[in-house]
């Protein structure tokens, strides 16, 4: 709606709707716009409605006038951003530009290249790095020392600007901020600092010294000072010259130079972050050679205030990033723990289950509830060791232990270690060794680990079914491809489709309160130690075929680190 | 004396185990299932005397698991001892005992022995 807004006069910062066809203006309370203004008449004028978003005014014959951006006027149409002047009021006449909504994606198009209505061509380009010589000062604009300080100005707030963009370390910003104030400003020292965002204290940063300054003195700002910038919100320049000549013997300033500083808040989107210090000390030489001139100014005063604004809001964006990244990561952390501490407490029950049924053998000897037990424990025993293998497997970055060994002996290991579980499982375990099979190198740990799990899946899986599930083993040596694979096969009820992504991800189990999830990651992890991979053919209600297939590297034939 | 009877139902066999060899010393006569749809329909041919039941049977909330259990117990009025790793605050709104996972046998197994003392006289319901 358009409205009138009083900028200068007793009813500063009133706002004034003008939503009738005629709206009167005035001292007398009959007014809609009823001003406090005794320069104003009574009836002072009138805004008559032309259109619901156009006015005009028209003066009703006041003792003093109307004016409308300066310009005494009897009926004047107004337009959005006019300044009216009725006595010692001034008003902003403000309108809203209500363009008729529309669909952004119909009145622009990209024009493909060989669209007719395209006739554009590209006649200059300007890459990005050049666009940040912008402001470099030209030959010309040095004539003006107004226009070539505004220039420099403008340089220094878009470095500021580009400096802030590029870096997400708080530190290396504060660096970067405080090479741009001692590039643009005549300052012998600076620095940062910043309010700790828990405890509220202002820590300093960063502190630098202009060369040939003495380094080694310490910066000290008032508390005054700082805390007059940070409750204030406002940048102030001082100076420790007595202002008014008549209290300072002009023999001491002789004797001890002038030291101005300039502190600024570093205010950002919410809150101050902290303040900029920087100052500048002029020796007794040097006051009489310029005759006292000051180095600091209010305009580098307001420079330095759009400088911390920069610098603030790169301060908060950083601040925000870290600690969504960190809640994040904390989040991961406390979803693994709790799968880890999970997978322990069931481990523990069962342990806890063993040693009760043994120490009740124990206290009324019977061997079969010792021999009970102790199987529980035993069993347990070997899931808390398989659970912290496949952890440490996963937890690093390691190298594969490469040696000479044989592969029917590995995999014949595991398919032998599996026996009993099968037979636990009701499944028949089958083992069909290539034959010619070379000696080969690879880390024969790291394969039993990754052979073991997709083995015990396979049982798993096959155990599953009400009729006595098979599963098979086979070794598969092909020279020409230089490969070797470990082929794994179950009767079971398959992988359905939608597991099939989750197969690899870390703790995610399907087989409930048996698996810990780490199984088949920790297979694949290995197989791409060795350069090689992990295939999965499977449907629901087809059974799976698992396939670790790794390169076939025959000993002294070549460089046996493998390339990952 | 009529045997007293307890109903398992948990997913580890172990568990299943040593709980059973506990209590069929001590003359109680169990039942068990791996599975919740499994435990209820023990639980309602045999009407035992106590349902022991671990929460992580199923992957359903605690609730879900427990509430149609919980009903068969109030019907029979049989106490129900629920094992299970949610919070106790957690489970103010379930019916029966809880006994925080991970448990000691020997404790739990005297609860047992406790409850079933309380319920009074066997009742000749056994199949």
């Amino acid at each position: 709606m358009p409205s009138l807004f009083v900028i200068r006069g007793n009813d500063q910062g009133t706002r004034f709707e003008l939503d009738g066809p005629a709206v009167g203006l005035g001292r007398d309370c009959s007014n809609r716009v009823q001003l406090h203004d005794t320069e104003v008449s009574r009836q002072h004028a009138e805004i008559r409605r032309i259109d619901p978003n156009t006015h005009a005014i028209a003066d009703l014959g006041s003792s003093n006038g109307t004016y409308v951006n300066g310009r005494r006027v009897q009926q004047h149409r107004l337009t959005s951003g006019d300044q009216i002047q009725v006595g010692s009021t001034l008003m902003l006449y403000t309108s809203p530009t209500e363009e008729p909504a529309e669909d952004v994606a119909e009145k622009v198009k990209i024009a493909s290249p060989r669209a007719a209505d395209d006739q554009s061509h590209i006649i200059h380009s300007v890459t990005q790095q050049e666009g940040s010589r912008l402001f470099d000062l030209q030959a010309g604009a040095l004539e003006s020392p107004w226009l070539a300080r505004a220039q420099a100005n403008l340089q220094v707030i878009y470095r500021t600007a580009l400096a802030v963009s590029h870096t997400l370390d708080i530190d290396q910003l504060l660096h970067r901020i405080m090479d741009l104030i001692f590039e643009s400003l005549e300052a012998d020292r600076g620095c940062i600092v910043l309010v700790d965002p828990d405890t509220k204290k202002p820590l300093p940063k960063v502190r630098r010294t202009r060369k040939g300054v003495r380094s080694d003195e310490k910066i000290t700002i008032s508390k005054t000072i700082l805390d007059y910038v940070l409750e204030k919100n406002e940048g102030v320049l001082t100076t420790d010259a007595q202002e008014d000549q008549r209290w300072s013997p002009a023999a001491s300033i002789l004797q001890l130079g002038i030291r101005e500083a300039i502190c600024v808040p570093m205010q950002g989107r919410y809150d101050v972050v902290g303040v900029i210090y920087i100052d500048t000390s002029s020796s007794p030489q040097e006051i009489i050679q310029k005759g006292g001139v000051a180095k600091f100014s209010e305009d580098h005063l307001k420079l330095m205030i759009a400088i911390a604004h920069q610098a603030a809001l790169a301060v908060e964006d950083t601040r925000n990033y870290s600690a969504m990244v960190q809640a994040e990561r904390l989040a991961a952390i406390g979803q693994t723990i709790a799968t880890v501490s999970h997978h322990i407490k069931n481990i523990l029950q069962g342990i806890r289950g063993g040693s009760y049924l043994i120490e009740m053998g124990l206290k009324d000897h019977e061997e079969s509830l010792v021999r009970k037990g102790w199987g529980i424990v035993d069993k347990n025993q070997g899931k808390i060791s398989s659970l912290v293998m496949d952890m440490l497997t996963f937890s690093k970055e390691r190298e594969p232990d490469l040696s000479p060994a044989e592969l029917n002996r590995v995999v014949g290991d595991v398919v032998e270690l599996m026996q009993s579980r099968a037979a636990e499982e009701k499944v028949t375990l089958q083992w069909h060794p290539a034959e010619p099979m070379p000696t080969l190198v690879f880390d024969p740990e790291g394969l039993h680990r990754a052979v073991l799990n997709v083995v015990t899946n396979a049982i798993d899986a096959a155990g599953e079914g009400p009729q006595p599930g098979q599963v098979t083993v086979r070794t598969h040596y092909a020279p020409g491809e230089g490969t070797v694979r470990v082929v794994v096969e179950d009767t079971g009820p398959g992988i359905p489709a939608e597991q099939m992504e989750t197969l690899f991800s870390p703790f995610v189990s399907t087989k409930k309160s048996r698996g810990t999830g780490l199984g088949l990651p920790v297979t694949q992890k290995i197989l791409k130690e060795h350069g090689g991979q992990v295939l999965v053919e499977s449907a629901a209600g087809q059974g799976s075929r698992f396939v670790l297939e790794l390169p076939a590297v025959i000993p002294g034939s070549g460089p046996q680190t493998l390339v990952r | 004396m009529i045997k007293r009877s307890v109903l398992i139902v948990d997913r580890s066999e172990e568990t299943r185990e040593v709980l059973k060899t506990a209590l069929e010393r001590r003359g109680v006569r169990t039942f068990a299932a791996r599975e919740a749809r499994r435990g209820l329909e023990l639980a309602r041919q045999h009407h035992p005397d106590l349902i022991v039941l671990d929460l992580e049977v199923e992957q359903s909330p605690p609730t879900e698991v427990c509430g149609p259990f919980a009903e068969q117990s109030e019907a029979d009025r049989t106490p129900l001892v629920v094992l299970g790793s949610c919070r106790r605050s957690l489970f103010g709104q379930l019916r029966g005992e809880f006994v925080a996972k991970p448990y000691h046998f020997g404790p739990l197994i005297r609860r047992i022995e406790e409850l079933l003392e309380a319920t009074g006289r066997p009742r000749a319901r056994s199949a």
